[in-house]
């Protein structure tokens, strides 16, 4: 609650837009007491100071800066524990709203949300845990290895769990594989024996071999793993974990159509290297079939038969799983011919890495032939291809595979539209397929979370079993906080890239550890101090909130009470959207304070002649950003909308829509991320839960006798801020068509 | 049931060998192909060449006309993301035809490395000094006219000497380019019977048109570029074609006087000719011309970049011989003239060996593009690309 507010305008920023000094006296006038002190500056980055000054001598317990857009100089206005607020005067007035007149009007507004905003907010208590200083690497393979040591390297504990009963994972097969390092040209050792003995000798490092995870409960910080070991369970306190499980070959079944399984000449490209390892092929000729259209087309002709045999006989069991209270956590396989498709990347490097080995093994006697439809050699590995394309042996085209068949003592691999100019058929002793690599996450729950949610990483359907975050900004991170993924359980990778992983996803685990430390978010606020709050007397148990959580952070106990979790949280707000309520908050941001500043708006009762009022709510990360970007290339909107930020479309309750309409806003727009199968919400989902929740509203605002049409969501993603204006404007006239709010004026 | 291909390996390393060793480095972009300037728009050269070379096959290249209709430019080369140098795969291919399309290969091989050279110049050094020696016996190694003037026909007497002995290498040399054109020419129609739809003219009306529109004016060098390194290529090229064609009507003419002035002793010319002699001007002229396009071209092929063209066995082979053939001949001339004997006629012996080897050897050599070549453009303009 700050109480003693200082209110600074930016000259230098709002320029000749705005009279500030006009701005000034308004605020004195309306905020009296509350603001005790007012001031503009020609530049207030030089009169950081003064402000420290002011704070001393006025006690000062909050600061409003007014000028550029809070996503730009915040490092320059840092006061302790003083709390900042930031009015968006640049780029929201001056450079959104064309009508110099309506400028005053607008700012006005902005300013005194603002100071209510900072009024309504207050400086977080820590959320602080004792943290233990030690890494889980699930999975002992080359990622877990690397990853191992590299968290031993920085001096972190290390607890390595690895299924088999020797370590190395799949890494044993390639004892020469595509280059680690410069210069990216040759074939290298991969070295697996030393790591494996650099980690069975390092001091930090506990190995559990021949184990697997049985229960992960706690939170970041402060996990408690319990471990099925061959001699019993053990139970370990670990800070945070890097998942480097791998993955499983595709089952044969899948490429039966190719022949894999029913000849012994057929085989994949794992089975393969195995196989020369250990001295058993001396074929002279191998023809490596990257192109697998031939099961993929085999799979959809299957596929169009099956429904009427799935129609035919009723789903078993539904009912009963219906009839039970809580139904027991069932792992759905997600392996499925798709995963062919992912690994084609490692499989191209595969196949040209195997056809060099092979040759120089034969004495350059072999001829491998490689037919692809995609070579995809990913990133400076080109240069691994490079060299390796010029073996003698080795003859690559493009080529249509139409059919494999066994013709005597040999295969015969039948060829069209190849780069040849013609079609042939290609008379070889062996076939190698490619091996398509399944996530084990795709097959069983690795990690098994004791969480409300269940013991399993949700949603992991839409990436067919890999355990990936949603896109490039955030690698590693998983929809388990503390639980970083890496190597081919979170995308098929070649091992350099597995090695990269490795470090990759232990610096975040460790960051995580550290972040819990301090108690602050991890990601993607990073250093956010604040933290959901939970009013306890009030709560109905309704277990929205645990539900809802995109990230698993609420467990709950037997009457559905919420048990929070800080360290797991990601500091988004949907709970606090989802909580009918309104019992949780985070100390500077909650229901009454952003309810309070749609209250703070001046809402004309004349319509038609000082227009409508439409309320914002706009995501932070995306919609927010692209808004400043759209005013920062001179593509203004119209003077009637009034911005508010939230964290997350996720966060907003429907009771602000409520207060908007009370207050006599004629419309709102959400204006989120894209959402559904490539969203790009930082909280995965929370432009999706506010979609759906936009029905209850819809529903609360037909019973108060306002048409829902006045509410509506739109996607906009951070790079598309030529949509910005035609959106809004679009809407304002919707809104215009529509009339005014009945509520307005009453 | 679509063909079956057997790639051949062996294949693959001896055109590495003949100057297509960066062949593997292709990626079929087709790069080449579009950066040719002659290549047609349809099935293209040269990446599908690329592709038969980097696959053995053989018996594609060999059968390929389009690699007759490359002229080299190195366009595809110099654009070419991988360094695979398609251009100098295509001159490697036709090696390749020059030196097993006929027989004897023993020749082919000799002709295909610098191993092969002793042989080579074996074969007419101990032919010639054989003749010389013989001949010495009636009046010395350098023996001086009655007037005291060195005339070579003392020792190599044109009537029964060189003229029946060139005369059966010259015949020789075109009855076995005649095989090879033939050979060539099957390979280059399809498998089954080429029913032509539209009349066309016979071969040698095809033939008078390739010299009149491309050979005489060189328009397909002209059509591959004409930066200065092109166009050197060009020049070069044409002043040492015309300095033999040049040279072969002196020779004709020189041969056409002795013979026929037999009978008609007007026109009898005779060796050596007074140097003001209109033919002895022109055969000086041609020299000359010869000289100045082997410098042209010799040049030329001293500064290409390594990174994008080099330079075979074969490109060297020719030029070498060439510029032996001219320097000999103008040098004995010279020694003639100032009247030193026995550097004289050692160094015409010198050119008698040359020439032959020029001649001799000409179906397996480089030089046997002028027929060959010729011979797959009257093709593509008779039948078209196959």
């Amino acid at each position: 609650m700050a109480s003693k507010i200082g209110v600074y305008f930016d000259q230098q920023n709002i320029g000749g837009g705005i009279d500030a000094n006009a701005l000034v006296a308004i605020v004195q006038q309306k905020w009296g007491g509350l603001a005790p002190v007012v001031k503009a500056y020609p530049v207030l980055a030089d009169a950081v100071a003064d402000i420290e000054a002011d704070i001393q001598a006025n006690e000062l317990d909050g600061v409003l800066i007014c000028g550029g857009s809070p996503r730009s100089d915040w490092e320059i206005y840092q006061f302790g524990s003083v709390q900042v607020e930031r009015v968006n005067l640049l780029e929201q007035v001056v450079h959104a709203i064309a009508d110099a007149e309506m400028r005053m009007q607008v700012a006005v507004d902005y300013v005194n949300m603002g100071v209510v905003k900072l009024q309504k907010s207050n400086v977080p208590d820590s959320a602080a845990i004792e943290t233990v200083k030690r890494v889980l690497v699930v999975g002992g393979g080359w990622t877990g290895l690397n990853a191992a040591l590299e968290a031993a390297r920085t001096g972190y504990e290390v607890v390595l769990v690895e299924k088999a009963k020797t370590l190395g994972g799949k890494a044993v097969n390639m004892p020469r594989t595509s280059p680690l390092s410069a210069p990216w040209t040759e074939l290298s050792d991969c070295g697996l024996e030393g790591k494996i003995a650099a980690v069975q000798a390092d001091k930090l490092i506990t190995v559990y071999t021949g184990s697997t995870i049985a229960k992960v409960s706690g939170q970041p910080g402060d996990f408690t793993v319990s471990i099925t070991t061959p001699s019993g369970a053990v139970e370990v306190k670990i800070g945070a974990a890097v998942l480097a499980t791998g993955w499983v070959p595709l089952a044969d079944k899948y490429l039966e159509c190719m022949g894999l399984g029913k000849s012994d000449k057929v085989t994949h490209m794992g089975a393969f290297a195995a196989k020369m390892l250990s001295g058993q092929v001396n074929a002279k000729r191998i023809a490596f079939v990257l192109d697998t259209t031939m099961a993929e087309e085999f799979a959809a002709a299957q596929a169009a038969e099956a429904p009427a045999e799935a129609e035919a006989a009723p789903a078993p069991g539904k009912q009963a799983e219906e009839e039970l209270e809580t139904p027991k956590f069932v792992k759905e396989d997600l392996e499925c011919l798709r995963h062919l498709r992912y690994s084609n990347a490692v499989n191209s490097v595969a196949a040209v890495r195997m056809a060099n080995l092979y040759c120089e093994k034969m004495d350059d006697a072999a001829q491998v032939f490689i037919l692809y439809k995609d070579m995809t050699i990913p990133g400076i590995l080109e240069r691994f291809y490079k060299n390796m394309q010029n073996r003698l042996g080795i003859m690559m085209t493009k080529a249509d595979v139409t059919d494999i068949r066994e013709n005597g003592d040999h295969m015969t691999v039948e060829c069209k539209n190849t780069l040849l100019g013609m079609d042939f058929d290609l008379d070889v002793d062996m076939v190698v397929l490619p091996t398509g690599i399944v996530p084990t996450t795709a097959k069983e729950a690795v990690m098994q979370f004791d969480y409300r949610q269940g013991p399993d990483f949700p949603d992991l359907g839409l990436f067919d079993g890999f355990t990936d975050s949603n896109y490039i900004c955030f690698p590693y991170e998983t929809r388990r906080t503390g639980v970083y993924a890496a190597g081919c359980v979170r995308q098929p990778m070649t091992m350099d890239q597995c090695q990269e992983d490795a470090s990759g996803a232990v610096l975040k685990a460790i960051q995580c550890i550290e972040a819990a430390d301090h108690g602050v978010a991890v990601h993607p606020r990073s250093g956010d101090t604040s933290y959901p709050v939970f009013n306890f007397v009030r709560c109905t148990q309704c277990k929205r909130c645990t539900e809802e959580c995109p990230f698993g952070a609420l467990d709950d106990d037997e009457k559905g009470t919420p048990k929070p979790n800080p360290a797991r949280c990601r500091r988004c707000g949907t709970c606090f959207g989802a909580c009918p309520e309104r019992v949780i908050s985070f100390a500077n941001y909650n229901i009454d304070q952003i309810g309070s500043m749609i209250r703070e708006v001046e809402v004309p009762k004349d319509f038609r002649t000082f227009g409508p009022r439409i309320l914002i709510l706009a995501c932070e990360n995306d919609a927010y950003p692209a808004m400043d970007m759209a005013a920062m290339r001179n593509k203004p909107w119209s003077p009637y909308v009034r911005i508010i930020p939230v964290r997350c479309l996720g966060s907003v309750n429907a009771i602000w829509v409520s207060d908007a309409m009370s207050k006599g806003f004629d419309g709102v727009m959400l204006m989120g991320c894209k959402y559904g199968d490539d969203y790009q919400c930082h909280f995965v989902k929370g432009s999706e839960i506010c979609n759906r929740r936009k029905e209850n509203i819809a529903e609360t605002l037909n019973r108060l006798g306002v048409e829902p049409e006045r509410v509506e969501q739109f996607e906009l993603a951070i790079d598309e801020y030529d949509k910005v204006p035609g959106m809004i404007d679009a809407f304002v006239e919707h809104i215009m068509r529509m009339g005014p709010n009945p509520f307005k004026g009453m | 049931m679509a063909q079956s291909i057997k790639p051949d390996m062996e294949f693959v390393r001896e055109l590495q060998a003949a100057g297509g060793e960066s062949l593997k480095k292709c990626f079929q972009c087709a790069t080449c192909s579009v950066a040719c300037p002659v290549s047609p728009a349809n099935n293209p050269y040269p990446r599908k060449e690329m592709v038969w070379a980097s696959w053995g096959l053989k018996d594609k290249l060999e059968k390929d006309v389009d690699l007759w209709l490359c002229h080299n430019c190195g366009n595809c080369a110099d654009l070419c993301p991988r360094g695979a140098r398609p251009a100098d795969m295509m001159g490697a291919a036709r090696n390749m035809i020059y030196k097993n399309l006929t027989q004897p290969s023993i020749i082919g091989k000799w002709m295909s490395s610098a191993k092969g050279l002793p042989f080579l110049f074996g074969i007419p050094a101990l032919f010639w000094l054989f003749i010389w020696w013989i001949r010495s016996f009636s009046n010395g190694w350098c023996p001086r006219t009655e007037d005291g003037r060195i005339v070579f026909g003392n020792i190599f007497v044109g009537d029964y000497i060189i003229d029946p002995l060139f005369m059966l290498t010259f015949f020789g040399a075109c009855f076995i380019l005649y095989r090879g054109v033939m050979k060539l020419w099957a390979g280059f129609k399809p498998e089954g019977q080429v029913l032509m739809v539209d009349k066309t003219k016979p071969w040698y009306m095809h033939l008078v048109d390739v010299v009149w529109e491309e050979i005489i004016t060189h328009k397909k060098f002209s059509d591959c570029g004409a930066d200065k390194e092109k166009s050197s290529r060009k020049n070069g090229h044409m002043l040492l074609f015309y300095s033999f064609v040049i040279l072969a009507i002196v020779t004709a003419v020189v041969a056409g006087g002795h013979w026929v002035g037999k009978l008609v002793p007007v026109i009898k010319i005779e060796t050596p000719m007074p140097l003001l002699f209109p033919v002895k001007i022109l055969a000086n002229i041609g020299a000359l011309m010869l000289l100045g396009g082997l410098s042209v071209l010799t040049v030329r092929r001293i500064k290409l970049n390594p990174k994008y063209q080099a330079s075979s066995f074969q490109d060297w082979y020719l030029l070498g011989i060439i510029w032996c053939v001219a320097l000999t001949g103008i040098l004995a001339q010279c020694f003639r003239l100032v009247d030193v004997a026995p550097p004289a006629f050692f160094l015409y012996y010198l050119h008698l060996v040359f020439v032959w080897m020029l001649f001799a050897y000409l179906p397996w050599s480089k030089l046997g593009h002028l027929v060959y070549r010729t011979a797959a453009l009257v093709y593509v303009r008779m039948y078209g690309r196959g």
